[in-house]
């Protein structure tokens, strides 16, 4: 009967308000938890073309175009660079065999580079080497793959590999230094879209350099730099004045992926601010219901009534709509899931259902937070209004 | 229940003297009192004092030999539940209610009584009739004498009336009092009365003048 009694003041129209604006916060505060969930792997994974957020420079061909430390140390210095690592060759021929199934030998002369492992997007427990390994890991780029499955493979008659087979292809790597030659047997550990190279573990090309050829010097041909805004038109200038070249496609993605980053920011800030504004509508309202039965409130509690029951009358209330607001907001997140998944699939990004899991678990917090707070705030408001000479029925003398 | 009152006195306006401002007296179970004053002199908020609502005074109010400063909001609601009862003069029943449901409302909480021990009392004053019209389309008359019923519908060891008959009629009065004074002999309860001046053929304990 309290029940029904305090539900006479509230009008449908009321509640209705209420839960739009309950369900506006936590839907816009869902749908970019979902987003930023499924864009994780756009910036996580660093294979990816969008997390890309590296240039690689070099000098202009000529006699002399490695990098003296000087300079390396310059653009460690720049402002503009979070990270600089060199990438530095073998000083000794390499020539390297492989024995197809069947079909012979194929044989060719090659390099090998390194460069620090921070840098490489391949994340493998493989990639590594000491003297007493068996075999060297070597990480080709994509390219490679792609130009023998799509160009040489079907015009030769040959089988097309993906990344598993070529794994097992046997290598034998012929080093032939200044002092010393020696064979080393190695396997294709990985590709990289990133790294547009032959790479070896850094601790097998200084090992080796040093064993074959130690009287050469070992140079820094190439630069790979991560950079905090790839737009900055300062790390343009620089590179610019300093006569570096580097690939301008490169730095597009880069930007691309600085962009994408700043909008989705952005998207999380006016989604927060129009979550917090929404809970502060809410509170507004949930003090309104109560306002507006205010001697209704008093008398009860004055006839006997706990501020525990008339409260809990209010409780159902939001929390009932809290969970309608929820719903929706969740609901919300299915169909922007779906909505959003032919752009995230032009990305390359691979959105998986795991995301709702995660969504659903936010919603059952976000629920038990805001109930929580709910209540405690209309615990506190009833508090006040029953207070002990704050009372409609003191102003009887 | 013993209510032992210690030299209390209002702090929001200054009482003339009295029977009851800075005095030292009790309120025995079992015994009635009537509090009589002119309007204005604080009978309501004598009331207010005991029944919790106003605690703007300085002395002291013991029940039982609980000085009532020291109660919890609980401890009140339990108060207000199976000890002490009241007709607040504005009366505050709930407009969009009707006359039983005011009742009810208050019965739930203890569940004191049945649905037809309710309408018999009603019947007792003359409101039966009116159980299922809305309060605020009965006269004050007859809401006060709904409000005599709700403030019967619980346990109570103390009863407060205050100026309870003030717009009925002497036959209907006569009713109420003899179901009143029923039920306080039947509980062995305090009942204070506050009055203008009538007594309403009440053999008081004792008329404190305020």
């Amino acid at each position: 009967m309290i029940g029904n009694l305090l539900h006479k003041q509230i009008h449908f129209s009321q509640l209705l308000f209420f839960a739009l604006t309950s369900s506006l916060g936590l839907g816009i505060l869902l749908v970019v938890f979902q987003l930023f969930i499924d864009t994780q792997s756009l910036f996580n994974s660093s294979s990816d073309l969008l997390s890309n957020q590296t240039v690689i420079i070099s000098k202009e061909i000529g006699r002399d175009n490695a990098f003296t430390k000087e300079e390396i140390e310059i653009l460690k210095q720049q402002e503009f660079v979070k990270k600089v690592g060199g990438f530095t060759n073998g000083t000794y021929r390499v020539k390297g065999s492989v024995a197809l199934m069947g079909m012979g030998g194929i044989s060719t002369d090659m390099f090998l580079e390194s460069v620090s492992d921070r840098f490489i997007d391949v994340q493998n427990e493989n990639w590594k080497w000491t003297p007493s390994s068996r075999k060297v890991p070597i990480i080709i780029p994509k390219n490679y793959i792609d130009l023998y499955n799509y160009g040489f493979a079907p015009g030769a008659g040959l089988p097309q590999i993906d990344t598993n087979i070529i794994r097992e292809i046997p290598i034998e790597l012929n080093l032939i230094g200044t002092s010393e030659r020696r064979i080393y047997n190695a396997y294709i550990l990985a590709t990289s879209e990133k790294i547009n190279t032959i790479l070896v573990p850094k601790s097998f090309l200084d090992y080796t350099n040093n064993l074959l050829s130690p009287d050469k010097e070992v140079n820094i041909s190439r630069v790979i730099m991560e950079v905090t805004n790839p737009s900055d038109p300062k790390l343009l200038d620089f590179l610019e004045k300093n006569k570096y070249q580097y690939f301008q496609s490169e730095l597009l993605s880069s930007r691309i992926s600085y962009f994408l980053q700043l909008v989705l920011s952005i998207v999380l800030g006016i989604g927060i601010l129009i979550t917090i504004l929404s809970i502060t509508l809410v509170i507004t309202n949930i003090n309104l219901l109560i306002l507006k039965n205010k001697q209704t409130i008093c008398q009860l509690y004055f006839l006997g009534f706990s501020r525990k029951q008339i409260a809990a009358v209010y409780h159902k209330i939001s929390y009932k709509i809290l969970a309608v607001s929820i719903s929706f907001a969740f609901i919300l997140v299915v169909i922007c899931k779906f909505s959003f998944a032919p752009f995230f699939d032009n990305l390359g990004v691979k959105t998986n259902a795991y995301s709702l899991i995660y969504v659903f678990i936010a919603a059952i917090v976000l629920f038990v937070v805001l109930a929580w707070y709910y209540t405690k705030h209309t615990n506190k408001k009833i508090a006040q209004m029953t207070a002990v000479n704050t009372s409609l029925l003191t102003t009887e003398i | 229940m013993t209510i032992q009152i210690e030299s209390i006195i209002p702090t929001y306006f200054t009482p003339a003297s009295s029977e009851v401002w800075s005095k030292v007296f009790s309120l025995e179970s079992g015994s009635r009192y009537l509090v009589k004053a002119a309007s204005g002199s604080g009978k309501s908020s004598f009331f207010n004092f005991l029944y919790g609502l106003n605690n703007k005074f300085t002395g002291t109010i013991q029940f039982d030999a609980k000085d009532i400063a020291s109660l919890t909001e609980p401890e009140w609601t339990q108060l207000r539940r199976e000890k002490i009862s009241i007709v607040f003069q504005g009366l505050r029943l709930f407009p969009e209610l009707t006359a039983l449901e005011n009742i009810q409302l208050k019965n739930q909480l203890t569940q004191h009584k049945t649905e037809a021990e309710i309408l018999a009392y009603m019947k007792r004053l003359d409101v039966d009739q009116l159980a299922h019209k809305k309060a605020d389309t009965l006269s004050y008359g007859q809401q006060q004498r709904v409000a005599i019923v709700r403030a019967l519908c619980q346990p109570f060891e103390l009863l407060l009336l205050d100026e309870p008959f003030s717009h009925i009629d002497d036959v209907q009065i006569d009713n109420a009092t003899s179901l009143i004074l029923e039920e306080v002999a039947q509980r062995n309860a305090t009942l204070v009365i506050a009055s203008l001046g009538n007594s309403y053929n009440i053999d008081y304990t004792k008329t404190l003048l305020l």
